[in-house]
């Protein structure tokens, strides 16, 4: 039976990480599932779902990987994931929005505004926060995507963006993805 | 007059641009006929002959098949290509030869179509919304591009930023 594993890694940004460490996987015998990298300002940021051969455990893989990572300074932190949490999963029938929150930078924008989208049983699937602007006048920009569940109208999500806007001075705009298959 | 299998990548038709086709060829009429009977047999609105192991310009869009849109009912259109589009807008999209996967694309609200049917009458369509979609996606395969081709990366573009430290 296969096992997988979630990889993390991270470490200052450079040239040649993502060949280091998907070379030290291919050598290992590890197929490399679904990734996700950014760059976080000069940090690189990493998420690897790995198909592990059946020699290699879990709890290996990030030591048999030092060799590769070590040299460029990266973190590896890796556990198992459940099988069950590794099937392709089809694409979602839900409703999908884009909702974009920006302004000065204060505490708790991220807090009040994803507790206002959990209240209304929406899942954030993707996001992204930047502090751009001056540096004097920060400006804190979110993108986030979000699922509301299936037949659930945007209205009173965008009633509580509505009530927060003034509460934390910020702008919000929700808006929907039209999502086709042809 | 048959069904058809759909065309799953990695197919290597899916991928070769579609020879143009001639009115006259004796093939039309019944792979017309096949193309109407297997989009009829899916669950989707749209097919490019491509997608059923043609690879000539022909496409067959009937968006009046998903509840709630009209458009211009079913379209058979030989050699069709877009003469004009307008209106950039981001679309989650996915391809019933691309299955399990969608991804944000950047389409445009209204779509220009010029192309000619099986009569032989050269049509002149303006297309807008979901068909409008359903065209661009459509005329797409009939060049070998699959909405992979095009996906977006919303956050790069949303944040890119200047290269260096600012």
């Amino acid at each position: 039976m296969d096992r997988y594993a979630m990889l993390t890694a991270f470490g200052q940004d450079r040239s040649g990480i993502v060949a280091a460490l998907s070379e030290g996987l291919y050598q290992l015998g590890c197929n490399i599932e679904d990734t996700c990298m950014t760059r976080l300002r000069g940090e690189f940021a990493m998420m690897v779902m790995v198909r592990l051969p059946a020699a290699l455990a879990p709890d290996q893989l990030a030591a048999r990987l030092a060799p590769h990572t070590a040299p460029l300074g990266l973190t590896v932190l890796c556990r198992e994931v459940p099988l069950q949490a590794t099937a392709l999963e089809p694409p979602s029938e839900k409703p999908i929005f884009m909702l974009s929150v920006y302004g000065a930078d204060r505490p708790g924008i991220v807090a009040q505004v994803a507790r206002a989208v959990a209240d209304h049983d929406g899942n954030i699937t993707d996001m992204n926060t930047r502090v751009v602007g001056a540096t004097d006048r920060p400006v804190y920009v979110m993108i986030l995507e979000i699922q509301l569940p299936a037949g659930r109208g945007p209205e009173s999500l965008q009633e509580a963006l509505d009530r927060l806007k003034p509460r934390l001075g910020v702008d919000i705009t929700l808006r929907a993805i039209e999502s086709v298959r042809f | 007059m048959a069904v058809h299998p759909i065309l799953l990548y990695p197919e290597s038709l899916l991928k070769s641009p579609a020879a143009s086709l001639s009115l006259s060829d004796p093939s039309l009429p019944s792979l017309i006929q096949d193309m109407v009977d297997t989009l009829d047999d899916s669950p989707g609105v749209a097919l490019a002959a491509p997608q059923i192991g043609y690879s000539v310009n022909l496409i067959l869009v009937d968006v009046a098949r998903k509840k709630g849109e009209r458009g211009h009912g079913q379209v058979l259109l030989i050699n069709s290509r877009i003469l004009h589009q307008n209106g950039l807008r981001i679309v989650r999209e996915g391809c019933l030869s691309v299955p399990d996967y969608t991804g944000n694309v950047r389409r445009y609200e209204q779509t220009v179509v010029e192309g000619t049917t099986p009569d032989g009458r050269v049509v002149i369509l303006t297309t807008s919304g979901f068909e409008a979609l359903a065209f661009q996606h459509e005329i797409d395969h009939l060049g070998g591009i699959l909405f992979l081709d095009r996906i977006e990366s919303l956050s790069t573009d949303l944040f890119r930023r200047r290269a260096g430290p600012s």
